[in-house]
């Protein structure tokens, strides 16, 4: 006869960080790209944002900050060994030894869409604890700084320990759920989980606590920023319900890309960089007769929509942005031929329609282009993103 | 710098310089968004021919967008 036992044990804790969970894929962990594992836009390769808006690094990464260029980011930066069970993590550079002004704000972030975290009720009375967890890996040691909020009127500055450099270590934080503050929980911006690189003294607040001042670090945090060469590396990034930290929800490589296509598609191939010239992932499309020109500002084709591209995964919101690219020279707005691959002119792919689940060209260019191999190619992004 | 794109469609769009992009006139788009935010603060903003929208113009553009 069989014999059956019983496991008795609050929980089981991995020997690389965490509980141990079933081995499924549940979609627990609310980061999207939490391995840095897709990079649809540099793949691998470094960008130091050059302005002060929303730069996406790798997918669903961004940085913002009040300074330019004071940060390289890149993926796997610096090919050190990433943690057990991972092969990336994404890492920041410091660029100089700027000193903080009292208002400046340098912040690596992802912003969770409202509709993916809508079940944990915050800014009610039955707001839902959460765990947030990651790698973290620095060359200097200290106090660092991060801030969960919801970019609005509510704000968690939470203050953790890198106590050995250069040595992966890993952190869990439990946050209350808010009972306060305005949480959408639309296809709008949620949660937004930032670690502060830097940040100047009016924006820093005590760690651990909810208020509705607009801290984006937390006191006593170091500032990245402030040490030419310093370097900031994290992966293992998640979010989940709950007060206690889980084994890292390791998704398949497909689904975490169709997740990150919500925000960010294009017709790249995965290892090519957004542009890259003459790369055969292009999308070809079939425009009838090749006796025509396909364009042209006297004839039938003017103006004419010339074709259609379906993406992969319906987009965040009803209109994103489209970024259409010729085959041969990466030109934006234009299209290629499609037999040869040779370059239209100016303005031969300019978007007329762009929706949630595609995007139309046409010609606007003003003049006859005629194609060759009864088709015209192009590449493209469609971006959504928070 | 901005460009507006052919205004006659049933969608508009304006071309951002900095990387082609064609951002629709759309709220909850964050590039329009920025778009907005953009020409307010004082960025160039052309005509669908390369020719500045300032001044009366530029205020009658604005108070027409979503």
């Amino acid at each position: 006869m069989a014999t059956y036992g019983q496991l008795n044990a609050d929980n089981l804790t991995s020997s690389t960080g965490g509980v141990i969970s079933p081995n499924i894929t549940s979609l627990r962990n609310r980061i999207i790209n939490g391995a840095m594992v897709i990079d649809q836009r540099n793949a691998g390769a470094s960008v130091t944002p050059s302005g002060t808006g929303k730069s996406y690094l790798i997918d669903r990464w961004c940085y913002l900050s009040s300074q330019t260029s004071k940060f390289a980011f890149q993926q796997n930066a610096g090919s050190v060994t990433p943690p057990n069970g991972f092969i990336n993590y994404l890492g920041a550079t410091s660029q100089s030894a700027y000193t903080v002004g009292s208002s400046d704000y340098f912040l690596l972030s992802q912003y969770i869409e409202g509709l993916n975290v809508a079940d944990l009720g915050w800014g009610t009375s039955n707001a839902k604890s959460v765990t947030f967890s990651f790698w973290a890996y620095s060359s200097l040691t200290g106090n660092f700084g991060l801030t969960i909020n919801n970019n609005n009127n509510y704000y968690y500055p939470y203050l953790y320990s890198i106590p050995v450099a250069n040595t992966w270590t890993y952190i869990t934080v439990t946050i209350p759920g808010p009972t306060s503050g305005t949480w959408l929980t639309t296809n709008g911006q949620g949660i937004a989980i930032q670690f502060s690189l830097g940040a100047g003294s009016s924006l820093v607040g005590t760690s651990g606590t909810w208020t509705s001042t607009g801290y984006l670090g937390a006191t006593g945090q170091v500032n990245v920023v402030g040490t030419n060469g310093a370097t900031f590396y994290i992966t293992g990034v998640q979010l989940e319900v709950g007060t206690q930290a889980t084994s890292f929800d390791y998704r398949p490589y497909g689904t975490e890309l169709a997740l990150c296509q919500r925000y960010y598609e294009t017709s790249y191939y995965p290892g090519y960089v957004v542009p890259t010239n003459a790369c055969p992932n292009y999308v070809h499309i079939s425009i009838g007769n090749a006796s025509q020109s396909y364009v042209g500002a006297a004839g039938a084709g003017n103006a004419q929509t010339t074709g259609y591209v379906y993406y992969r995964v319906n987009k965040r919101i009803q209109a994103p942005t489209v970024v259409t690219y010729s085959y041969s020279a990466s030109t934006t707005g234009v299209a290629s031929k499609g037999w040869t691959g040779a370059d239209l002119s100016a303005s031969t792919a300019i978007v007329n329609n762009t929706a949630s689940f595609g995007f139309s060209i046409y010609n606007n260019s003003g003049s006859t282009a005629t194609v060759d191999g009864f088709s015209i190619m192009i590449h493209y992004t469609s971006y959504a993103e928070l | 710098m901005y460009k507006l794109l052919d205004q006659t469609k049933l969608q508009k769009f304006v071309w951002r310089d900095s990387d082609g992009a064609q951002i629709p006139f759309y709220l909850d788009n964050t590039d329009y968004q920025q778009f907005v935010r953009d020409i307010k603060s004082g960025a160039q903003l052309n005509d669908a021919e390369g020719n500045p929208i300032t001044g009366s113009a530029l205020t009658t553009f604005l108070e027409t967008l979503p």
